[in-house]
């Protein structure tokens, strides 16, 4: 594959971010002075308007003049943050900048950008760095600002667990005993990927088993189930009931199979059997009869034979999983941090919503869960593929446009839908917000990020459309390219945010104090569920990534293809894991 | 920024003409200086990587779409990676949990349908009592339960562009036990 340009070279990073070593004068003047002048300059940065460009004024009315020249309409001036005085700076004709630098002793050579407020060294004559001035300068717009964060759920699970080093783990005598006591192990003969298996289509079932597939090979749920962390026959037991099939035949009558049943009903464990099957070494396909019936109680209302829609299965089914849970355990999810169910631990994310008012500059912000993200595919074809990497604040300003690098090349993008997915919009007249300062409904901003990433993202593509005006519903077939590796890093609250306030050095929203930060937002295409033909008669077919290897799973038919099928496929559900995962201690007791 | 005959042009037009080389030379330095920032923090997104992804899916759909490729045939007639074939309709027998009869796989579904009194047949029948206004609050209205769709208010409160609702929870917001 590609090969990755590899941008850690010699700078650490702090923060996710490059910190960038000061040349040898703002060294001096920060040996010399300390970070005091940076922090003095706070009072002179003023916005224009709420979430706009930090600028520095003495006071609000000042027209900054050179003066060298008595100029103030130069596109740079630079103000001596030694002594104030103000210079030019226009290559290619005179900078009055250096020669300030160079005509006073040493020690002037910082310089600060009045209209942008980024540091300047006249010496290197070159725009430099500095954390503290950086964090005076966000300390300022965030004053200005006045935010406040409403928080609709407290991110609890936002403390800081540490994390522990991996310990790998293999079976002492006794624990091998135990295991080949009750048990043989499986006979792998080929060397055909373990768990690949097909399933029976059941009637109209494509959208069910799709989804299945992708979730048998879903690495974290696959290592849930086949270490035993969910053992149906003790989970029978407990619940105290012994044959369902007699209660079967005698309810068979009343209709809507309540009662009995349901106490019985464990989507959970209908997932162990269905795992313990697929990954027994039996190649024949598997038909997942009693999953069927199990979700068809716990859904009752998307119980019918006609097709379904796979996204909304597959919501589906992790609600059902998440309630299963025993009731004494059972946490809620809107927490978001995943402790309640497996099903919410390895799909469950965090969104950050922020709406910021556009008149006083009040941001109200809210955190909630997601176990997958929906992005809408451009309504017109030929809609910006890709955006810049520059994200200019000033679209906080009111341009709800990021800036287009200009390369459209016609094509949707999955990363092109994350970037509509995160950039700021306006909401418009008819969509007033309460802004809680104003105390009126003032026209604002919103402004969605991912706080948290969950284990497994699973993107839904939104191809069907519904209009309930026209009462017509179409398909949207237009392609929709993905990559088989993944960085979430732009897409994450720190980083919207950081963009947000012009890309300072500062610890913003998600930023964690860990090198290896960048790698838990790197992930890796596993799966991907297809959906081919017209809305109501469509077909869906998942597409396996093993070992490096793509394997399509059309119903009962698993066959190998070239990643080339793959990548030109037309995406409905596309799932990818983190790359690494890291250890948390375990909050239980565990019995030495 | 100098017009092409500035010796002709009227002090008002070289005056504008120099405001307009001003306010674009300021736009400008705006971006230089923030990409300069960008670049310098390692902010900037790994174009290179992005661009050899695009590139791949480009080559991939040229690929595909090449008749003399051996593309996918339809899948129900082939031989499976195991070496097996299956017939167009899923022919295991098992039993039914709900009744105990003997099914096949093929036809389960349809089976189970109305073995549970489910589907939208059975459904009309009950919707002439009172479970009619109870679904009516279930995702709307009983004929949009069926349609293969997703669910377009589940999905609107990701969209951008939804007003005020930033409280509501995510959820699918639609199953209710029966």
């Amino acid at each position: 594959m590609s090969s990755k340009i590899n941008r850690h070279h010699y700078h650490h990073r702090f923060n996710a971010q490059i910190f960038p070593p000061p040349c040898p004068h703002l060294a001096e003047f920060r040996a010399r002075n300390g970070s005091k002048p940076f922090r003095a300059l706070q009072d002179c940065l003023r916005a224009k308007s709420p979430g706009g460009r930090a600028a520095i004024r003495r006071d609000p009315s000042e027209v900054p003049r050179c003066g060298a020249c008595g100029e103030s309409a130069r596109p740079r001036l630079y103000a001596c943050v030694a002594c104030a005085a103000i210079s030019c700076h226009a290559p290619p004709g005179p900078s009055h900048a250096a020669v300030h630098a160079t005509s006073m002793p040493p020690g002037h050579e910082i310089a600060v950008d009045v209209d942008r407020a980024e540091l300047f060294c006249c010496a290197c004559r070159d725009q430099i760095y500095d954390r503290d001035f950086d964090a005076a300068v966000v300390l300022s717009q965030i004053t200005t600002l006045n935010s406040a964060t409403i928080q609709s759920t407290k991110p609890e699970n936002l403390r800081k667990r540490r994390r522990v080093d991996y310990r790998p783990w293999s079976p002492d005598l006794r624990d091998r005993v135990l295991m080949e006591s009750g048990s043989s192990p499986l006979d792998y003969g080929s060397d055909m990927p373990r768990g690949l298996r097909g399933l029976n289509n059941l009637g109209n079932t494509c959208f069910m088993n799709s989804v299945l597939q992708a979730l048998l090979h879903t690495p974290p749920l696959r290592n849930y189930f086949l270490s035993d962390r969910h053992n149906r026959y003790y989970c029978k037991q407990k619940n105290g009931v012994t044959n369902t099939n007699a209660d079967g035949k005698r309810n068979a009558c009343t209709g809507d199979g309540n009662g009995e049943k349901n106490a019985r009903l464990c989507l959970a464990c209908d997932m162990d059997a269905m795992f313990s099957a697929v990954f027994s070494g039996d190649r024949r396909p598997y038909s997942p009869a009693k999953f069927l019936y199990s979700w068809w109680q716990h859904a009752s209302n998307l119980a019918s034979y006609e097709q379904q829609d796979a996204h909304e299965f597959f919501i589906s089914m992790l609600d059902g999983i998440h309630e299963k849970v025993e009731k004494d355990l059972r946490k809620p999810h809107n927490q978001g941090h995943g402790d309640c169910c497996i099903a919410h631990r390895v799909f469950s994310g965090i969104l950050r919503s922020d709406v910021m008012c556009m008149a006083c500059g009040f941001t109200s912000t809210t955190y909630d869960p997601c176990v997958d993200i929906s992005l809408d595919l451009e309504s017109h074809h030929g809609g910006s593929a890709k955006s810049a990497s520059t994200k200019t604040h000033h679209s906080c300003n009111g341009e709800a446009d990021s800036i287009n690098s200009g390369q459209n090349c016609g094509i949707s993008t999955l990363m092109g839908c994350l970037d509509r997915f995160t950039r700021p919009e306006r909401l418009g007249a008819d969509q007033k917000f309460f802004c809680q300062q104003c105390q009126v409904r003032q026209e604002s901003l919103k402004q969605m990020s991912i706080r948290k990433l969950p284990l497994v993202s699973c993107f839904h593509i939104k191809r069907f459309e519904h209009s309930s005006i026209r009462k017509m519903s179409r398909k949207i077939d237009r392609y929709l390219q993905f990559p088989f590796s993944l960085d979430m890093t732009p897409y994450l609250s720190s980083s919207i945010l950081r963009s947000r306030f012009g890309n300072r050095i500062f610890p913003f929203d998600g930023d964690e104090p860990d090198a290896s930060n960048e790698m838990s937002s790197e992930f890796e295409l596993f799966a991907v569920v297809t959906h081919t033909g017209k809305l109501d008669a469509g077909h869906y077919v998942t597409y396996l990534r093993l070992s490096n290897q793509w394997y399509k799973c059309d119903d009962a038919w698993v066959t190998q293809v070239n990643e080339n099928i793959v990548r030109a496929a037309q995406g409905y559900m596309i799932f990818y894991v983190q790359k690494m995962f890291y250890y948390k201690p375990s909050e239980n007791q565990v019995a030495s | 920024m100098s017009g092409p005959n500035e010796d002709n042009l009227s002090p008002h037009t070289q005056l504008s003409s120099h405001f307009f080389g001003d306010l674009l030379d300021s736009i400008i330095v705006d971006v230089a200086s923030e990409c300069h920032r960008i670049a310098k923090l390692g902010l900037d997104r790994n174009l290179e990587e992005e661009e050899e992804e695009l590139r791949l899916s480009t080559q991939a759909r040229v690929r595909v779409a090449d008749p003399s490729n051996s593309g996918e045939t339809n899948s129900k007639y082939v031989v499976d990676i195991f070496g097996q074939t299956h017939p167009p309709v899923a022919n295991e027998i098992f039993e039914c949990m709900n009744c105990g009869r003997s099914i096949m796989a093929g036809r389960f579904a349809p089976h189970l349908e109305k073995c549970m009194g489910k589907g939208r047949k059975a459904r009309l029948k009950a919707t002439r009592s009172s479970t009619a206004a109870q679904n009516r609050y279930s995702r709307g209205s009983p004929v949009s339960t069926y349609s293969p769709h997703s669910n377009s208010s589940s999905t609107n409160r990701l969209s951008n562009g939804t007003p005020g609702i930033a409280g509501e929870e995510y959820s699918n917001g639609t199953l209710e036990e029966p």
